[in-house]
Formats: C-alpha cells, sequence, structure tokens
C-alpha cells in the first residue's frame, strides 16, 4: 500500500514537472522524423524502378536496429538521470525529513520510488518504442521478427539502469548516482564488445573480461536480446557465417539470444541491488 | 505525571565528532519543553534520534513508553524539521493528503481542514507549495506536524522564517497544544519565546546538558549567580541603578523617601532567559 503511495507520487511528479510533456513533444519530433525518412526509402526509386521489397525491408531492419541503439542509449541515460533524483533529491533538499517521521518503513519509500520510475520507462518504452514500429510497417511494410520480445528486452535494460540509480541515490547525491549508474551502463556495453571481440580472436581471457563486466551490470545482455529480437533471420544467418558460432565484434548483430542463466541473473541482479540501496537506506542517518 | 519523553544518556558520534553526548531528560505528558542551545550544541540531532531519523550510538529514549524510532509510536507524534520542505509541484491539500495517507487517518479531509485553519492556511490550501512565502512553507510544516492531532509534537526553529505576527500565531498555537494536553519539544533560539510559552527549559551546549529546569528556576534570583541584584529608581532626577539585594530594596525606598526623594517608580532587575542562557553557553 505505503509503496504504490510512493509510486503514484512518481509518477504525478514526472507527470507534473512537465517530465512527460517534454519527453512526448521530443518522441513525436523523433517519429515524426523518422516516419519521413522512411517514406522517403519507401517511395524511393532506383534505376527507374522502386525498390522492390526484400530490399526495402532489409533497409528498414537495419533502420530499425539503428534507431533501438540510439533509443537504448537515451532509455538508459534518462533511467539514470530520472531515476537517481526519483530517489535522492528528496533526501537532499529536506522533503524526506517528515516523510520519514510517519509510520512507515524506508524500504517502501525506496522500493515506491523504484516502481513508480519503472513504470514510467516501461510506458516510455511501449508508447514510444510501438509507435515507432507501427510507423515501420506503414510506411515500408516491414515488421521486426518478435517486436514485443524487443520492447520487453528494452524495457528491462531500463529497469537494471534506473534500480543501480536509485540503490547508489539511497547513499549518493542525486546527480553523483546518475552519472555513475550512465557510466556503468556505458562500460557494460564496452564489455559486451570486448567479450565478443574475445570469443571471435579466440581469447579466452577477454572473453572472461567482459562476461564479467556483464555479470556485474548486465545491461548489454538485454540489448543483445532486444537486437536478437529485432534482427531479421537473415541478418542472423549472416552474423552466424561472419562470426562462427558465438557472437561477433559487431554490435548490431548476434547469432543467438541472451542465455535463460543470463536473463534469471539480470532478474536477480535487480533484487539484490535493489535490496542492498534499500539496506543502505534504512542504516542511513538523516 | 506520565513520561511522553525519555532520553538516557542518549549520545550521537561522527567519527571523531560528538554531536551529542549524554542527553538525558524526561518530559512529562502535556508539557511544553524548550530545547536550547547554541549552533552546534546538537538539539536538532537529539531530536533527530528522538523521532527515528538519526541512529544513536549511545543510550537509549523512549517515546511514549517504547523505544524511539517505534513504527508505531510515529504514528502518534509530528514533527516540523529545522529544515522543512515539501514538494513544491503539490498542493498544500496535497501535501497534507498524502501525509493523511500515510498515517492513514480515517477522516482524512476533516483532519486536514482543521489544521489548516489551524496555521491560516485554509485560503491558499489548493495553491501549490511553488507559490508559497517561506513562511507560507513553515505554516504549511506546522500543519503536517498537527495533522491527525499527535500526542507529541516536536518543533525544531518553528518561527525561524515568520513574521512577528506569525511568531505570535506559533505560540498561541502551542498555548491551544498544552490546553489539550498535547507534549509539546520546542527548539528555539528565539529565548523570548520559550519563556513565554515553555513549562521547563533544557539547555544544551556541545551535545551536554548544562541546565533543566522551569523558567522561573533557571530565570530566578536563587539560580541566577547574584545577576538578579539591583533595582532601578525613577525620581524627579530620572532612572537611577542601585545594587542592592531584593531583600534590602524596600530599606532602600523608605532610605530615598527619608531623604526627602519623591519616587515615581521602583523596578527590580530581573534576569530573562536569555541572561542565563548567554551566561551558561560563555561560561561552558
Amino acid at each position: 500500500m505505503t509503496v504504490l503511495l510512493f509510486a503514484g507520487l512518481t509518477l504525478r511528479e514526472f507527470a507534473r514537472r512537465k517530465l512527460v510533456a517534454a519527453v512526448a513533444v521530443l518522441t513525436l519530433a523523433i517519429v515524426a522524423f523518422t516516419a519521413w525518412g522512411l517514406h522517403r526509402l519507401a517511395t524511393a526509386v532506383v534505376d527507374g524502378a522502386p525498390i522492390a521489397d526484400p530490399g526495402k525491408h532489409a533497409a528498414a531492419a537495419g533502420i530499425v536496429i539503428l534507431l533501438a541503439f540510439l533509443f537504448s542509449f537515451v532509455l538508459a541515460l534518462g533511467a539514470a538521470l530520472v531515476g537517481a533524483p526519483a530517489m535522492g533529491e528528496s533526501i537532499a533538499n529536506g522533503e524526506i525529513l517528515a516523510v520519514l517521521a510517519r509510520p512507515l518503513r524506508r524500504a517502501d519509500v525506496a522500493l515506491g520510488r523504484w516502481l513508480g520510475t519503472v513504470v514510467a520507462l516501461a510506458v516510455y518504452v511501449a508508447v514510444a518504442g510501438g509507435v515507432e514500429l507501427l510507423v515501420v510497417r506503414v510506411t515500408t511494410g516491414y515488421v521486426p521478427p518478435q517486436p514485443l520480445a524487443a520492447l520487453a528486452y528494452l524495457c528491462a535494460l531500463g529497469a537494471v539502469v534506473t534500480t543501480a540509480a536509485v540503490a547508489l541515490a539511497t547513499r549518493l547525491p542525486a546527480l553523483a548516482a546518475g552519472v555513475v549508474s550512465a557510466l556503468l551502463f556505458g562500460l557494460a556495453w564496452i564489455g559486451g564488445i570486448i567479450e565478443s571481440i574475445g570469443l571471435a580472436l579466440g581469447n579466452q581471457r577477454l572473453a572472461d573480461a567482459g562476461t564479467v563486466v556483464a555479470l556485474v551490470f548486465p545491461s548489454d545482455a538485454l540489448w543483445r536480446g532486444a537486437l536478437y529480437a529485432l534482427q531479421p533471420a537473415v541478418f542472423t544467418a549472416v552474423a552466424a557465417n561472419v562470426n562462427g558460432s558465438g557472437n561477433g565484434v559487431n554490435p548490431f548483430a548476434v547469432t543467438s539470444p541472451p542465455p535463460a542463466a543470463m536473463l534469471a541473473w539480470a532478474c536477480g541482479w535487480v533484487v539484490v541491488v535493489l535490496v542492498a540501496g534499500i539496506a543502505a537506506f534504512r542504516t542511513r542517518d538523516l | 505525571m506520565p513520561d511522553a519523553i525519555v532520553a538516557r544518556a542518549l549520545a550521537k558520534r561522527y567519527g571523531r565528532v560528538a554531536a551529542l553526548a549524554d542527553l538525558t531528560l524526561r518530559v512529562g505528558r502535556g508539557e511544553c519543553l524548550g530545547f536550547l542551545g547554541p549552533n552546534g550544541a546538537g538539539k536538532s540531532t537529539a531530536v533527530k534520534i528522538l523521532v527515528g531519523l538519526v541512529r544513536a550510538t549511545g543510550g537509549d529514549a523512549e517515546l511514549l513508553g517504547r523505544p524511539a524510532g517505534d513504527r508505531r509510536t510515529r504514528a502518534r507524534i509530528g514533527y516540523l524539521p529545522e529544515l522543512f520542505r515539501y514538494p513544491d509541484w503539490l498542493a498544500a491539500r496535497e501535501v497534507l493528503g498524502f501525509h493523511a495517507k500515510l498515517m492513514r487517518l480515517r477522516d482524512a479531509a476533516r483532519a486536514i481542514d482543521l489544521v489548516l485553519d489551524e496555521v491560516g492556511l485554509r485560503d491558499r490550501a489548493d495553491d501549490r507549495v511553488g507559490t508559497y512565502s517561506k513562511g507560507m512553507q513553515q505554516r504549511l510544516g506546522l500543519a503536517v506536524a498537527l495533522l491527525g492531532e499527535p500526542e507529541i509534537v516536536f518543533l525544531d526553529e518553528p518561527t525561524s522564517a515568520l513574521d512577528p505576527v506569525g511568531r505570535s500565531d506559533v505560540r498561541a498555537l502551542i498555548e491551544r497544544l498544552r490546553a489539550r494536553n498535547t507534549t509539546v519539544f520546542l527548539n528555539s533560539h528565539l529565548l523570548g519565546e520559550v519563556e513565554r510559552v515553555c513549562d521547563r527549559v533544557c539547555v544544551v551546549d556541545r551535545g551536554r546538558v548544562v541546565a533543566e529546569g522551569t523558567v522561573d528556576a533557571l530565570t530566578g534570583p536563587s539560580t541566577s549567580s547574584g545577576q538578579a541584584r539591583g533595582v532601578r529608581v525613577r525620581s524627579d532626577d530620572g532612572w537611577r541603578d542601585y545594587d542592592v539585594a531584593r531583600g534590602e530594596i524596600p530599606g532602600l525606598v523608605a532610605r530615598l523617601v527619608a531623604d526627602g526623594t519623591r519616587i515615581h517608580a521602583v523596578e527590580p532587575k530581573q534576569t530573562t532567559l536569555e541572561d542565563r542562557f548567554l551566561a551558561l553557553v560563555r561560561h561552558a
């Protein structure tokens, strides 16, 4: 009950502080721009003839993957820079003092803030991602193989980053917590590439280093899951041909979805980091 | 009188720094305690330990017979922090509504109207906090602290942002709380304010209690180390000070009259709480 109160307060704060309006306007602008670009692609004439559907769909698939990659970065930055203040700002400015003198558990505050931010991110991914995929379908007729799975992976990626941001903000200033979370996301992305290079070159140490980074911050595995869900079968086949059995150095092509164990680890990671953040908050003097 | 607040050898250290050392005090139910001390004396730390925001590193404390910080007891207390701040994107009524939900108040709408009237914010209750002056925000903080008719109210510098009218309102408010048998723990720098409304005073300095007692006991001649000596006498020549003990005043007046002095007024010098406070803190 109290958790939901804080989740609701967080969502209301996002709406009242014009965050929702600002994101909606920018998303609409991006959707309009990509719609214009995809329409130009769909109606383009090459050597006096319109592009055939297979070529058009292959181009659209590439554009969707590129857009998803950029979207994952925006999402991760948003998750870090929204999640950290959602938790940390009220601690820094003293709003939390009168609240915590009420008969509630500090865990309820942290969980509520986390839940509100994750719900906001999920809605953003569903709406912005859904509209963008709809635009791709309407303009080019292309539909990725598993659009819902891709959106779910992106939601999970946002949840991982915001979990770190909320947990860190129980102790660190909001700005520091946000920046550290965003940097961890970047580190995980680089770790994913290092792992791929290690696998491609048969260098186990390099691959292990990348795996360790993925375990410390599992966002890259989730990005690869989204990528796999968006990738047409022909892309997967080409990637497998180029890279062999493992995922190659190309961050825009994978040959397999993340293993179930990795997904389970990502879920466990969220729980562990959240519990650690709550424990840190419970013992903090305010 | 049963105890509302009990602190036994309460201590808080931040590394090497002792924010509070050996604070022992009792506050009876319905009593108004003035908690005084210079900046950095540990006043706010003590209040935060009592309301469960800070963990003591030594000693223990009870509120209404339960350990300080106990979740159920927190439903029976109100707290105005020194650093009062409320979401500027909410209206005052929404802030109070949120706190009412946290407290699971049954007749929340009525309780909210009651405290809004109490602090004089009813007319602006639906305006966003961001449009409020500092003084109005402090009034909102008082309303939050009074919500649900708590048995103990902790007020940490409740008039720091208020004008003289607001201060007078807060004094009247504290009087009403006392009349309702609410325990008031008043942390304030405004000694005149404390002198007027508090039953007892506790002075802390560098984390320790340096004096405790009723206002009369602290300011009375028996405890003022001679400061209560002296009298001002106004005659035809104007005011003149005489350094005599209280008991010698009638004799002094008789002597002056016998000498032919026409006396218009006699004012024994009083030790104010401020005199006493300064003496204690400077001595320490």
